[in-house]
């Protein structure tokens, strides 16, 4: 059992700070886009030379206690819909299973020795990584584009595809009270098991749960958020004592991610308050795609590694450096303009005490 | 003198009813088709709402100001069409109209399916299964328009008076019965009703009115109006419309004063009796600072306990046809009537010291329980917090308590927005000496925590993945899966309360 040990990182002051600095961004960019983070801190820790399931697992344990905490403010304000959130659970907990499989396998029973114990791992997370962002950026995009070159001030979802839906009376059918809306268990199954897959495997479970809840179930925006961050306090519980029995979760590195997530979030939640609609999803598109870039340039060296490709081992550390660059080039000017944004809200907001009174001179 | 609101489905005879009711009683009728043609000429695309609403599946701000003015006309129009106190109105979804407004006799009408379907085949040419088809996708999108427009359920029977079965009962029989039932006690418009209606009818204008105006068309304004004042909230990225808002408004009659005030939210606090010196209320200005809110006050009376000026406004008239009352609704127009509220439990006071403050958005009294404060607030629903004062203060404590904890749910079962008391609100909201010690106290905690795991990183390793875990899988896992959240928790509320005390909340 002492590789598995070896498996963790030595954490030095420098380390330390890195994963405090990732867990902030993280934190504003969660906090901010509404979903997410992990899409940032996975990758970020695995350029510190953490390993992708380690990461995976340390974030997904992080996401854990950080959605507790979320939830529980959402719930006060109502965004719960806890009916919801348990059926899409039942379904989400067989996507962990297979997620979890499938990283267990390729981390021990995968082929390969020294270096590339673990680089099937990686490989196969970058890869859907890539993939599912790719797809989630480029819509993203795709929406802010289409809006603006129409002119349009609407910023509201479309509810063709929930109508759709709607229509399908596939017994059970279930009414939920919170996000007021009627859906078929046959329609949720599957965006559960997605959403349960995609958690366990990048730690990324909002980014397909939150839309699909809006778009295909029809639930309204805050409802969602709200909804998912109570699923991932469970799916994470169970993603976590699942890697943590298998050895896999860095509880140092969890514990040195809430230091900047928390703070982080608070920030993000409050630039979405004092933050353009449209502004918010622009920037979200292109942090996103930065970071896809980021993973993607990192696939060469699983490959290698892998010995399916012939690279010469001493650009290792030229992809490496490339990838962290685009990583952290996405997440700090993201965060910053996220910031700039709440420090100049926060002065603006102290200031705003105005009533402006007319009285007619004219009594009636 | 009694104001009849009909609802029935399509081709459900409710045009038929108000009609041969109209007849028989000499009351003034209108009906929808009569509406729609009127939201027509005065240019409201009212088709392009209802597609919107029933087809086009675009949720939007757009959308939601659309249904606002169009929801402000039917008040205007309606108000405009009330003469000596009476008014028979058939259409879509009458009966949730004028929401909070008391003594309006609601209407609903039962008619069976096949009727239904002769009617409709009858009167548009069409076969028996076309009719049939038209009617139940004309229900549906009706059940759609009701839920997105009124923000209730189409089969809601709680909001009718009385419910009338016309598979059982002629046109004229059922005419007779509405006649006999407008007569009673109960639906007799009072003059507090009127007051109500002026209200409501001056807000609906105002909106229309700044819908009209260039330089206001398209903003997303709250407006109340109380007393002929006008109360307008808006955001903070419209401040260059401010001026604009008031002299749009000055123009606008029945407007004896108009309040603007710049608002990024709403805060609703809800309370017995106001007094601008009280603590509660200096707590909620300190809030709807550091939020940029404007407060909106609601006086709730509860029912039995209205002050005797109030029972006698709405203390019905005697049973008879000859009109004693002849006063005739003018939309707030007219000269002033005598004043109705003496006492107002420092509602005005208070809203002239948030008016100082510049943190008013309007207030207003509700007789009742929680049903008729989300009827008063569900067209303006636009709060970040509701904050319940005192409340029901002669049940005695553990009633008020009670009562008031009940109110609370009701609110934030309807509302969708966080519902406090007021004895919460420092610990929730702002930073007291409570808040210190804690943040004091979990700093220390998540300290030891924090130097524990760091200064002895080998056997913590060696639980998370090396010998001992290999020996207690199950004991490490759940250990970790208990110690992670538990840590959250307490830096939660450090981080939490750091940044309340710089005040980003």
């Amino acid at each position: 059992m002492e590789y598995l040990i070896a498996t963790f990182i030595q954490i030095n002051l420098s380390t330390a700070l890195q994963v405090v600095l990732l867990g902030f961004i993280g934190g504003v960019l969660s906090g901010f886009i509404g979903s997410g983070g992990a899409f940032f801190m996975t990758p970020g820790m695995m350029n510190l030379g953490v390993n992708g399931v380690v990461a995976v697992a340390s974030n997904i344990t992080h996401k854990f206690g950080k959605a507790m905490v979320g939830s529980h403010k959402h719930g006060k304000a109502g965004n719960v819909d806890k009916k919801l959130a348990v059926y899409i659970l039942g379904t989400a907990i067989i996507g962990i299973q297979i997620a979890v499989a499938i990283n267990s396998f390729l981390f021990k029973g995968g082929s390969g020795h020294g270096v590339a114990k673990g680089a099937g791992a990686n490989l196969y997370i970058s890869l859907v990584f890539a993939a599912i962002l790719s797809v989630v950026a480029l819509s993203m995009l795709k929406d802010v584009l289409g809006s603006s070159k129409s002119g349009s001030t609407d910023s509201g979802p479309s509810r063709k595809i929930a109508d759709a839906m709607a229509k399908i009376k596939l017994p059970p059918v279930i009414y939920f009270k919170v996000a007021d809306i009627t859906v078929s268990l046959w329609v949720l199954m599957p965006i559960g098991i997605a959403t349960g897959y995609l958690a366990g495997t990048i730690g990324v479970g909002g980014f397909i749960g939150v839309p699909a809840m809006i778009y295909v179930l029809g639930v309204p925006t805050a409802v969602a958020a709200g909804t998912e961050l109570y699923l991932a306090m469970f799916m994470g519980a169970y993603g976590a004592l699942s890697y943590a029995f298998q050895g896999f979760v860095d509880i140092r590195l969890t514990m040195l991610m809430y230091l900047g997530s928390l703070i982080g979030i608070y920030l993000g939640v409050y630039g979405v308050k004092v933050v353009n609609e449209k502004y918010i999803r622009m920037v979200t598109s292109v942090i996103i795609l930065l970071c896809v870039i980021s993973r993607a340039i990192a696939i060469p060296m699983y490959l290698r590694q892998l010995g399916l490709i012939d690279i010469d081992p001493a650009y290792d550390i030229y992809f490496n450096m490339t990838s962290k660059f685009f990583l952290f080039f996405s997440g700090i000017s993201g965060c910053l303009l996220i910031l700039i944004n709440v420090i100049r809200a926060y002065f603006q907001r102290r200031g705003i005490q105005k009533t402006l009174r007319v009285v007619k001179s004219t009594a009636e | 003198m009694p104001i009849v609101f009909i609802t029935s489905p399509p081709h459900g005879m409710g045009r038929e009813l108000a009609r041969n009711l109209a007849e028989n009683t000499g009351w003034p009728q209108y009906s929808r088709e009569q509406l729609v043609e009127e939201a027509h000429a005065q240019g409201i695309k009212l088709s392009r709402l209802e597609t919107s609403i029933i087809k086009s599946p675009i949720i939007s701000e757009q959308l939601a100001w659309e249904k606002e003015r169009y929801l402000s006309f039917v008040t205007d129009m309606l108000c405009g069409k009330i003469e000596n106190k009476n008014l028979i109105y058939s259409g879509r979804a009458a009966h949730l109209l004028f929401p909070g407004v008391r003594n309006i006799l609601r209407v609903g009408l039962g008619v069976a399916m096949e009727m239904r379907i002769d009617t409709a085949s009858r009167q548009l040419g069409l076969s028996h299964e076309k009719a049939q088809d038209y009617l139940e996708a004309l229900d549906e999108d009706i059940e759609k328009w009701i839920h997105y427009v009124h923000r209730e359920q189409a089969n809601d029977l709680s909001h009718y008076d009385l419910f009338l079965n016309l598979g059982n009962l002629s046109l004229a029989s059922a005419s007779v019965l509405l006649h006999k039932t407008a007569k009673l006690q109960d639906f007799q418009v009072s003059d507090k009703n009127l007051k109500h209606l002026e209200d409501l009818h001056l807000a609906a204008r105002a909106r229309l009115h700044l819908a009209r105006d260039k330089e206001t068309a398209g903003l997303n304004l709250g407006v109340r109006a109380r007393d002929k004042v006008v109360t307008v909230t808006y955001m903070p990225r419209q401040e260059s419309a401010a001026t604009s808002i008031s002299q749009a408004l000055n123009s606008l009659e029945g407007c004896r004063e108009n309040l603007c005030t710049m608002a990024e939210t709403n805060i609703l606090y809800i309370q017995e009796h106001f007094d601008p010196k009280m603590d509660n209320l200096s707590q909620v200005t300190q809030l709807a600072k550091r939020w940029g809110a404007a407060v909106e006050l609601i006086r709730l009376v509860p029912k039995g306990e209205e002050a005797e000026d109030l029972i006698e406004d709405i203390r019905p008239e005697p049973l008879s046809d000859n009109h004693k009352n002849t006063a005739t609704y003018t939309g707030g127009v007219e000269d002033d009537g005598p004043d109705i509220n003496t006492d107002d439990g420092g509602l005005s006071e208070t809203l002239e010291e948030l008016v100082a403050m510049g943190r008013s958005a309007g207030g207003s009294t509700v007789v009742g329980s929680s049903r008729e404060v989300i009827y008063a607030v569900k067209e303006n629903n636009n709060y970040s917090l509701v904050i319940l004062g005192n409340l029901f203060l002669s049940k005695g404590p553990q009633a008020s308590t009670r009562l008031t904890r009940e109110l609370g749910l009701t609110l934030h079962d309807k509302l969708k927005t966080p519902v406090i008391n007021i004895t919460e609100l420092k610990s929730e909201f702002l930073f007291g000496k409570a808040q210190t010690f804690k943040l004091i106290m979990f700093s220390l905690i998540l300290l030891c925590i924090y130097s524990l795991v760091f200064n002895f990183q080998k056997p913590i390793l060696n639980v998370i993945g090396g010998d001992l875990h290999e020996q207690w899988k199950w004991a490490a896992a759940i250990g970790i899966t208990v110690f992670v959240p538990l840590v959250a928790y307490i830096y939660g509320t450090v981080s939490g309360l750091l940044l309340k005390l710089i005040d980003i909340d």
